[in-house]
């Protein structure tokens, strides 16, 4: 025991040399590390392998969506890691994932306090998903060698890249990649493992407090929870217990843009507030101190939403930007399109935020609207969009939210 | 009559807005001799320079897959060494017609993906027009054709006398001269009045634009593009397959030269292929009384040209062993351009009361 208090010492020591503005304030009885190193019986007790395989496998599904070589039922399989029959499927390159019995749908709308009882949406959402790979199908793979144009699938430049959009001018594997942020990962983190209803559930707090550990494993059920919550963010990091040194590259999905946010000089900070939220709640898990993990729980709801927020807003101004100056020159909208595509799924991923309190700020009606108004000022979809459209989409948002339009804009 | 309202209209509406820009709005510049001498002494005269290259790398061409040899082989490499080098005079002007067919991107991407070449040219099934073929075209594909495709003179030679590859090499050519006509005759048709009336200092001005244009082409695709992305600047290591033209090989050197030189011209004003300068950047600068800490910013950007290019006047005629050889040669010269940057993009750009109107690219 007393090597522990010398190990956490350490780390106390360490952290009075850094900079106080951003440090928490002083707790009792918390042994709060520098790092998300948590050990009992001298092995680690953090485990979120199960948050590295999903990200893993949403990783190539995302990649395989932009390969024309890919089919409808591939993309199923992957996403389902079974066959359409329920059969056993090798969709992967990395043999570990096919080898996992994880899928990326089971999670999708899964989570505890906005589905458990409410499977239709849960469904929808799910199957919202699967409708994207049958477009890619029928509408982007046949097109690869068209010039888009309204009401005709095909490529676009954007800068040096090309971009494949449907003939509403949307990316579908952006749609997939930006939507997969909201629906897996944001649902899964705020809605499900940092829920206090799941992290409590059955004796899980009074296992917690005395330390009664899972089944062979080498933490309690409440600190497994937290950590898999954890791992949704930062279980493909670099070193994954300073996530924070490689942020924004360790993945195409919360990890990336926690780094894009926080790279944007009014909202830096952002990573450092959520890192220390994760690491301050797991050590009050630790020392049985409900009320201090619970106020990381409202701090994490914030600043988690705020990163889906300000994407959100940020695709939707960058996108009106990036409309060409001459609206029938159709070869010039590449660049909006991504945005406006990316915004499409930050906007999706909406309906997963929650604030401090804990309330749900997008209803599924609301964030159907927005998408529909984002869609409807023509029978084109994006090519007829207006800039007054985005903008009121934009407002809409932020006045939900403690930024403003022109902070999430650049 | 029209003029004079709007000169009264501007210092009214800027003087609600921030006050941190310098208020340089109102200056009686003239905005429109500058205009006039861009287009009608520098842009169309260095476009129809352009065009004539391609008009003699045309008749190379024909005259190469009519007569295939040595002799006529080499022809068609000089035609195409001289096109390249005047298109470095042309790619900056990417507004107007070039801005819409997005002119640079068909021309002069590179590395250009050979892989991609081949297969089109054995199978025959391509379409120059789509975005995802601007690695398959322009003088970086040519480059691959006349240079790259096989290891001697002879198997090159011999190889673009077969059909297939022909009738490729033929459409790239005409496909460059076809898009450069384009550009021209819109220079030639409204554009030109649009251009030289478009006046004020909105976003969508000409000089605010032309201006931007000019600062993407310096930054991106001469800074970074022909010397900091193959030195290594913007990666873990140097990328030496990534300079212009790497088939050629000796030729990396005298294109960043031409683009240069062509940005200092610019800069200075000087009608195409003369000495004699018009109104420009460096006299409203001047008009303007720009000073950069003791001299007047107009110099130092000047100074700063000199200073960059003697920096590449001193590197290898082929950048790739210079980069393979001494890289830090090919990092000093990144410096000194990239100083430019500072005093243009932050400083004359401040002082003309000209907004940035491009960004980074998000990059995903």
């Amino acid at each position: 025991m007393a090597k522990y208090l010398l190990f956490f010492g350490f780390f106390i020591a360490l952290q009075s040399c850094s900079d106080d503005s951003d440090k928490p304030e002083p707790q009792p009885n918390i042994s709060n590390p520098q790092f998300y190193i948590f050990e009992r019986n001298g092995e680690s007790s953090v485990d979120f392998s199960g948050q590295t395989t999903r990200i893993l496998m949403a990783e190539e599904l995302v990649s395989a969506s932009k390969n024309f070589n890919s089919s409808e039922s591939g993309l199923l399989e992957m996403y389902r890691n079974e066959s359409v029959s329920g059969g056993d499927v090798d969709p992967f390159q990395d043999a570990d994932l096919n080898a996992s019995t994880k899928s990326i749908r089971s999670k999708v709308a899964a989570s505890n306090d906005l589905f458990s009882s409410n499977s239709s949406e849960s469904l929808e959402i799910k199957d919202f998903m699967e409708s994207l790979f049958f477009q890619l199908e029928v509408e982007i793979y046949p097109n690869e060698n068209q010039i888009a144009a309204p009401g005709q699938a095909g490529q676009l430049a954007d800068g040096s890249s090309t971009r494949y959009v449907s003939p509403a001018g949307l990316e579908y594997d952006q749609l997939l990649n930006k939507s997969l942020i909201g629906a897996l990962m944001v649902d899964q983190v705020l809605n499900n493992y940092l829920s206090p209803e799941v992290l409590d559930q059955n004796s899980n707090r009074e296992d917690n407090s005395n330390k009664v550990l899972s089944d062979g494993k080498n933490h309690t059920q409440m600190e497994h929870f937290w950590d898999e919550a954890y791992g949704y963010l930062y279980g493909t990091s670099a070193n994954s217990a300073n996530p924070n040194a490689s942020i924004g590259e360790d993945d195409n999905f919360l990890n990336k843009y926690i780094g894009r946010v926080d790279s944007d000089e009014d909202f830096v900070g952002i990573a450092h507030r959520i890192f220390e939220a994760f690491k301050l709640g797991r050590a009050a898990i630790l020392a049985n101190d409900y009320k201090l993990r619970d106020e990381q729980i409202a701090i994490l709801r914030s600043e988690i939403s705020n990163v889906i927020a300000i994407r959100a807003v940020h695709y939707m101004q960058q996108g009106k930007k990036a409309l060409p100056a001459d609206r029938n020159n159709y070869s010039a909208y590449g660049s909006a399109f991504h945005d406006l595509s990316e915004g499409y799924g930050f906007l999706y991923s909406l309906r997963f935020t929650r604030n401090a309190d804990g309330e749900v700020l997008f209803s599924r009606e609301e964030v159907d609207n927005l998408i529909s108004k984002l869609l409807s000022d023509g029978s084109n979809g994006f090519w007829d969009v207006k800039t007054e459209t985005l903008d009121e989409i934009s407002e809409s948002i932020s006045s939900k939210f403690n930024f403003t339009l022109a902070q999430a804009a650049e | 009559m029209k003029r004079g309202v709007l000169i009264i209209l501007i210092p009214m509406l800027f003087a609600c807005s921030e006050d941190e820009s310098p208020d340089t709005q109102n200056d009686n510049f003239d905005r429109q001799s500058m205009l006039v001498n861009w287009a009608d002494n520098i842009i169309i005269p260095s476009y129809k320079a352009y065009e004539n290259s391609l008009i003699a790398l045309q008749s190379a061409k024909n005259e190469f897959i009519a007569n295939p040899n040595i002799s006529s082989f080499s022809e068609l490499r000089i035609k195409w060494e001289e096109a390249y080098l005047n298109w470095q005079k042309v790619s900056m002007f990417q507004i107007g017609m070039a801005e819409q067919i997005t002119l640079r991107d068909f021309t002069n991407i590179y590395p250009c993906d050979k892989e991609e070449i081949e297969m089109a040219i054995v199978s025959g099934n391509y379409n120059l027009e789509l975005p995802s073929s601007r690695d398959m075209q322009g003088f970086p594909a040519l480059d691959y054709l006349l240079y790259g495709m096989a290891e001697s003179e002879n198997e090159l030679l011999q190889k673009l006398s077969q059909t297939a590859y022909s009738n490729y090499l033929s459409e790239l050519v005409e496909r460059l001269l076809f898009l450069s006509q384009s550009v021209i005759d819109n220079w030639e048709g409204d554009y030109h009045d649009q251009f030289v009336e478009n006046l004020g200092s909105d976003a969508g001005s000409s000089v605010n634009k032309m201006v931007n244009d000019y600062m993407f082409y310096y930054e991106k695709v001469l800074r970074a593009g022909k010397i900091g992305i193959p030195a290594g600047v913007f990666s873990s290591t140097s990328r030496s397959d990534l300079v212009e033209a790497p088939y050629r090989g000796d030729l990396s050197k005298a294109l960043c030269l031409s683009a240069l030189n062509a940005s200092i011209n610019f800069f200075h004003g000087r009608h195409y292929n003369s000495n004699e300068e018009g109104e420009s950047l460096k006299s409203y600068l001047d008009y303007l009384s720009t000073v950069s800490e003791t001299q007047s910013l107009s110099l130092s950007i000047a100074n700063q040209f000199d200073l960059s290019k003697e920096k590449i006047e001193g590197l290898n005629a082929d950048f790739a062993l210079q980069i393979q050889t001494d890289n830090a040669a090919m990092l000093e010269a990144y410096d000194e351009l990239q100083n430019n940057v500072v005093l243009m993009k932050v400083d004359m750009f401040q002082a003309m009361n000209i907004r940035v109107d491009y960004v980074d690219a998000d990059g995903d």
